[in-house]
Formats: structure tokens, sequence, C-alpha cells
């Protein structure tokens, strides 16, 4: 992927770019809005990284503008104000996801990779049926099948692994399933995720010979094929 | 003192009422003359012209010498009716009770004209006591004896109106007192209203001054009236109340991020100081141990700034209906499976509850903080109870019990403390946040946060913690 990160924290920014380098994307660097808006109208980029306060330019103003012209690269804020009035601001500037500082790295990571997947999926027709391996779900009849097998699971069990297998092969981190499975903007102090994904990966990995949903230490989830 | 009297809006408001009144009283005042005094002068002009077309009938028909004898026996009347007759041709006057035509006469014509004569004062016992003046109004008429002679009899016919005239000027000069004395009055009302006003204004302005020199806990005293003025020094004192109690709350967070944020930052400090002078073995211990130390103090700064903006009022914005009931039964889905892993049987009971105004999120956030806490330090229990009910006046209670070893009543109020934990907690991580948090909370909903014993609820031994919100019209 190609990500435009724009942000005039230097240090904050290198710390950015080179995790992302590492993850195998391409990242260009912008450390005001001015520089960040003309960047964003000169390159093809497959995601925006922009903190909300810039110089010059605020990067709610940056994106609106981008979005005024017909860009629709999806784009993530990173912002101190994180409160729900915030968010919704962000959000209507046509902000795709919202990361309030400071963040750890791998969760950013993980919904910039989200959000580039989003990219290349959307113009597709909706997608109804996720396969990872012999793993199998339908939206629509709300039926998972593995090997041929069917497995029961609880609405709120079959939305978490919706959501996984919509992100499969991707980082899926616990405040992302908080956020998107649960609808809750804030962090348990007990680990509750954590226990409804052990709840899962025992209906969906227990029995069968290979483990398809894989804990990513210091980061979240993935449910992949093994290699 | 007096300057600024006038300047008041209630002394204007008062100007411009007595003005308006006056107006009125003026109007009234016209109407009242022209009915009495206008009337009055009608009449007598009246009598004077029936006079005239009697005397011109008898002159027409009698002839003068009986014109004179009838003149003479009207001016023998004593009433106010006042006769001269001058003849024609001599010019002398034939009968009548004035001694001379007024020098009015020759300039009037056939029309009414005002004059003054002169008569004997007479006193009660009918003696001549001097002169009086006195005002009269008459008309004159001229009767020909033929047709064609060439001078005419003089008829004059007039009134005395002094009395009238004497109670005309006594109701106009009455009726300027009265004027006088409603806008004089009007104005020393206005003074004496806009001083009561300015004197309660200035209570107010007194105590904004003491705020404004820095004396916030001032208060604007109340008079207990009940009126206009006491509502707003209420809704005033208030304001006053929720800002002092935001000034302080502030405070407390800068005490608190002093407090809790410059010993790991010192101790990251000495730490780093002492790993530059040490092995590579060292060296990294170090870095793991500052970043667990930067991570808990994200922890701990996420957790202040959040109760800072739920104390200042952030999210009442988006309060609305919402039901206890499926907050908790969201919140009971979301926590069974690691209650159930620690032990724990999580469970549900309510009852039907009206719904409240709120914000789900924050409630949520409560109610999860609530759970973690009852996970950390319900140790040896075994049930962890959400307990959605109906409350008295319309509250409705959420409570969250367990049954382990509770909180001793006398500690019961300083953990509600921020960063107050109990000594046997100590080692177990936590920011000692979680609970001001729900207390905010709790607040930020004009709701109350009250710890208690489970036991008293039903079976349980051990925590209570309840919130209980109002009712939701009272909201």
């Amino acid at each position: 992927m190609r990500i435009l990160v724009v942000e005039d924290d230097s240090e904050a920014a290198a710390h950015v770019s080179k995790g992302l380098r590492e993850a195998g994307h391409v990242v260009d660097h912008a450390l005001d809005g001015e520089v960040g808006l003309n960047m964003a109208g000169s390159g093809d980029y497959d995601a925006y990284v922009i903190d909300r306060m810039l110089p010059k330019l605020d990067g709610v103003s940056l994106l609106s503008r981008r979005r005024a012209g017909g860009d629709e690269t999806p784009a993530l804020f990173l912002s101190a104000l994180g409160e729900v009035d915030d968010r919704v601001k962000g959000f209507k500037a046509g902000g795709d996801d919202y990361l309030v500082k400071p963040y750890a790295f791998p969760e950013l990571l993980a919904r910039v990779e989200a959000l580039g997947r989003r990219r290349s999926q959307a113009p597709a027709s909706v997608t109804t049926r996720y396969v990872v391996g012999d793993l199998e779900i339908d939206v629509i009849t709300r039926t998972v099948r593995r090997a041929g097998r069917k497995i029961d699971l609880q609405p709120r069990e079959f939305r978490l692994l919706e959501y996984l297998m919509r992100h499969a092969g991707q980082v899926v981190t616990r405040t992302m399933l908080l956020e998107n499975v649960w609808e809750y903007h804030f962090d348990p102090q007990t680990n509750v995720i954590d226990v409804h994904i052990s709840r899962l990966r025992a209906k969906i990995d227990k029995d069968f010979g290979t483990a398809l949903l894989k804990t990513i230490r210091g980061a979240g989830y993935t449910i992949a094929e093994s290699d | 003192m007096m300057l600024r009297l006038l300047r008041t809006t209630t002394f204007s408001f008062t100007i411009i009422y007595v003005f308006v009144f006056a107006i009125a009283v003026a109007l009234l005042g016209l109407l009242f003359y022209q009915n009495t005094f206008g009337l009055m002068s009608k009449q007598t002009d009246g009598i004077v012209d029936q006079e005239l077309v009697v005397l011109s009938e008898v002159f027409s028909d009698e002839g003068a010498g009986v014109l004179r004898r009838v003149i003479r026996e009207r001016a023998a009347w004593r009433d106010d009716g006042l006769y001269m007759l001058i003849g024609a041709p001599s010019g002398a006057v034939l009968s009548g009770n004035l001694s001379a035509l007024p020098p009015e006469a020759l300039s009037a014509g056939e029309g009414f004209f005002n004059f003054t004569f002169e008569r004997p004062r007479v006193d009660a016992a009918g003696r001549e006591v001097g002169v009086e003046t006195r005002e009269a109004r008459g008309k004159i008429r001229r009767f020909k004896p033929t047709p064609d002679a060439e001078t005419s009899f003089l008829v004059f016919v007039a009134r005395d109106i002094s009395t009238r005239e004497a109670l005309r000027k006594r109701s106009q000069a009455l009726m300027a007192r009265i004027g006088a004395a409603t806008i004089g009055l009007g104005i020393i009302i206005g003074l004496v209203f806009s001083r009561a006003l300015l004197r309660r204004v200035d209570s107010v302005n007194r105590t904004a001054r003491a705020i404004r020199d820095g004396n916030l806990s001032k208060r604007i005293a109340l008079t207990g009236a009940g009126d206009e003025i006491e509502n707003l020094a209420i809704n005033l004192n208030a304001m006053l109340d929720q800002i002092e109690r935001l000034m302080n709350g502030m405070k407390e967070v800068s005490d608190n991020i002093a407090h809790d944020l410059r010993s790991p930052l010192n101790r990251i400090r000495g730490r780093l100081t002492e790993a530059l002078k040490s092995g590579p073995n060292e060296k990294e211990q170090a870095l793991r141990s500052t970043l667990e130390d930067a991570e808990n103090m994200i922890t701990t700064f996420n957790a202040l700034l959040t109760i800072a903006r739920i104390e200042s009022g952030e999210g009442a914005g988006s309060m609305e209906a919402v039901d206890l009931v499926a907050i908790a039964e969201e919140m009971v889905e979301l926590y069974e499976p690691a209650a159930q892993d620690a032990g724990f049987i999580l469970q549900l009971k309510t009852a039907p509850a009206p719904p409240v105004r709120g914000a789900r999120s924050l409630i949520s956030q409560a109610l999860a903080n609530l759970l973690d806490n009852a996970l950390k330090y319900a140790v040896g229990g075994t049930t962890i109870r959400i307990d959605v009910r109906k409350g008295s006046e319309g509250r409705v209670l959420l409570s969250v019990l367990d049954d382990g070893p509770g909180v001793p009543e006398e500690e019961r109020d300083s953990v509600l403390k921020r960063f107050v934990r109990l000594e046997q907690s100590r080692s177990t991580p936590g920011s000692g946040l979680g609970l001001s948090l729900v207390s905010a909370i709790a607040r930020a909903h004009r709701g109350s946060i009250a710890l208690g014993d489970s036991s008293a609820g039903g079976d349980m031994r051990g925590l209570k913690v309840t919130i209980a919100f109002p009712a939701f019209d009272k909201a």
C-alpha cells in the first residue's frame, strides 16, 4: 500500500513511517497541512493517516478539501481529542477511522491495513460469504461450517467471527473488535475480548487439525489459513 | 447616587408611565371642563337670547312705554340679570340696572361680549361696604320704532357670570395642581422603585466584583422574596456553584497529574540515568521497565482526562432516553465469559424500570468499571450481580453487587475519591481512578452514587455499588 502520513511531530512521524515500511508499505510524509494537501493531490495513495492538529491547515480541513475534490482515498485521523464530539467531527469531514493519541503502533497498523482492504473490496457487490481455508460463513443464512460440518454460534460470536473473516489475513486489535462488534469506545481493564476469542476458538478450531484464529502478541488477532 | 437612580431602567419606565398617565388625566380634565363650564356658558347665552326675544315681542306688540316698564321690573329682580334700555331718538337711558353702557359694547356689534362693571358690595346685613368689580356677558339689540325710522331703541341684556368664572378659575387651578401632583408623585415613586431595585442589583454586582477579585466562594444574598430577581439570584448562584466545582475539578486534575505522573517520571529519569552507565543487559531491562511505566502513565492520564471531560459536561449533548435494562444486558453479554473464567457467576436481575436520560456510552463505561472492580477485588467471591430496579421518587437504580470482602463502612466515602485504593489492594494493578470515573458519570447524569452492603439487598454479603438516576422528566 502507498500511504501518506501527515504529522507535524517529526519524531512520531518517523516512528510511524518506519513501522509501516517494515510492514511492507510505501510511506510518504508531510510535516504540515498545506504540504500534505499538495502531496495528496499529486500522488496516488491507498490510505491517508492525518493528524488533526497541523500547522497551516488542520487535518479536518485538509480532508474536507480532498473529499470536496472527489478524492475517496480512505483516511484515518490521529488526534489527541478523543471524545464523541471530536470523533463525529472527524467522520463528518470524511474520515473513515479515528485513533486517539497516545496509541500503540500495532493498533495503527491494523487499522490502516483494514482501511486499505476496505478500499480494494468496496466497488464489488456486497459479499455475503467469506471463506478462510476450510472455514466458511454465510452472512445471509448466518451459518458457519468448517470442513463441511455445521458449527452453532451465539449471535455475538457470529458477529465476532464475521468481523474477523471480513478482515482475514489482517491483524485485528482488541479495540477494533470492541468498537465494531460491541460498539463501545472505551477499554475495559478486564480481558473481556480475550475470553470471547477463546470461546470462539474452542468452537471453530478445537476439534480441527489446524488453528485458523491466531493471537498476534502485543497486537491482537488474525484469522488466516496456516502458512 | 442620585445620578445613578435617574439612569436606572425602572426610573425610565416610571417616567414614561407618568407621562402617559398625565396625558390621560389632562384628557379627562378637558372632557370634564367642556361638559360643565362649556354647557353653563351656553345656557347663559341661551337665557340672554330668550330675554331679547321676549323683549322684542313686548316692543313690537305693546310699544316703547311698556318695554320701559317691563325692563324696569326685570332689572329690579335680584338675580344675575342686567338690563339697559336707551331711548330713540333721545339717547337717554330709559330704564335698567346698569349705570353706563360698557365700552366693549361699541365694537361688539350684534354678538356676545364680556365686560366688567362695578356695583356696591353688600354685607350680610344689607349695608353697602365699598364697591366690587363683577364680570358679565351680554348682547345688544336695536329695535326700530317704525320701519323707516332713522334711530333705534337700544336694548342691552347681560348676565352676571362672576360666580361661574370664579369657579372656573378655581377648577383650572385645581386641575393644574392635580397634574403637578401626579407628575411629582410619579417621579418620587420612580425614584423609590429604582432605589429598591438598585439595592438588589447592587448586591448582585457586589458579589460579581468579589468573585472577580478572587473570592470564588462568595454568593448573592437571597432575600426570600421569591420574585424574579430572587430567581435570577438563585440561578446565578447555581451557575457560580458549577463554576466553582469546575475550577476545583481543574485544580484537582492538575494536582492529581502532578501526584500520579511526577513519581513515575522521576523513576524513569533515574532508571535511564543509571542505564546509560551500565551494560547491555541492564539497559534492556531498563527500557522494558520504562515502556511499562509509560503505558501505565498513559492509562492514568487517559482516565484523568476522561474524568475531567465528563465533569466539565462533555457528552451532555448526546443524552437521550436510554433503557438501563438493555445496557445492562449488553454488558452482561460482554463480561459473562470473562467472569466465568475468573470463577464468578454473573447474574442480571431486573425489574421493569422507566427509561432514564443518559448517554449509553457513559453508562456502559461506568458499568464496565464496576464489573472490572468486582472481578478484581471480590476475592473469594462467587457471584456478581447487576440489579436494575425502580427507586423512590421515580429514580432508577443501577447496582452492581458482589459477595467479596466488601468495603468497611468508614472507608466507603474515601474510595470514591481519586487515587484512593484500599491497603489490601495495593498489589493489584489499576489507576485508582475507576470509582471516581463512575462517580463522575453519575454526576453527569444528575444522579448519585452510593456504596453499601450487598446483604441489605438480599442473599449476598459483600460490596454493593448503586448509581441512582433521576426520573426522566426531572433530568
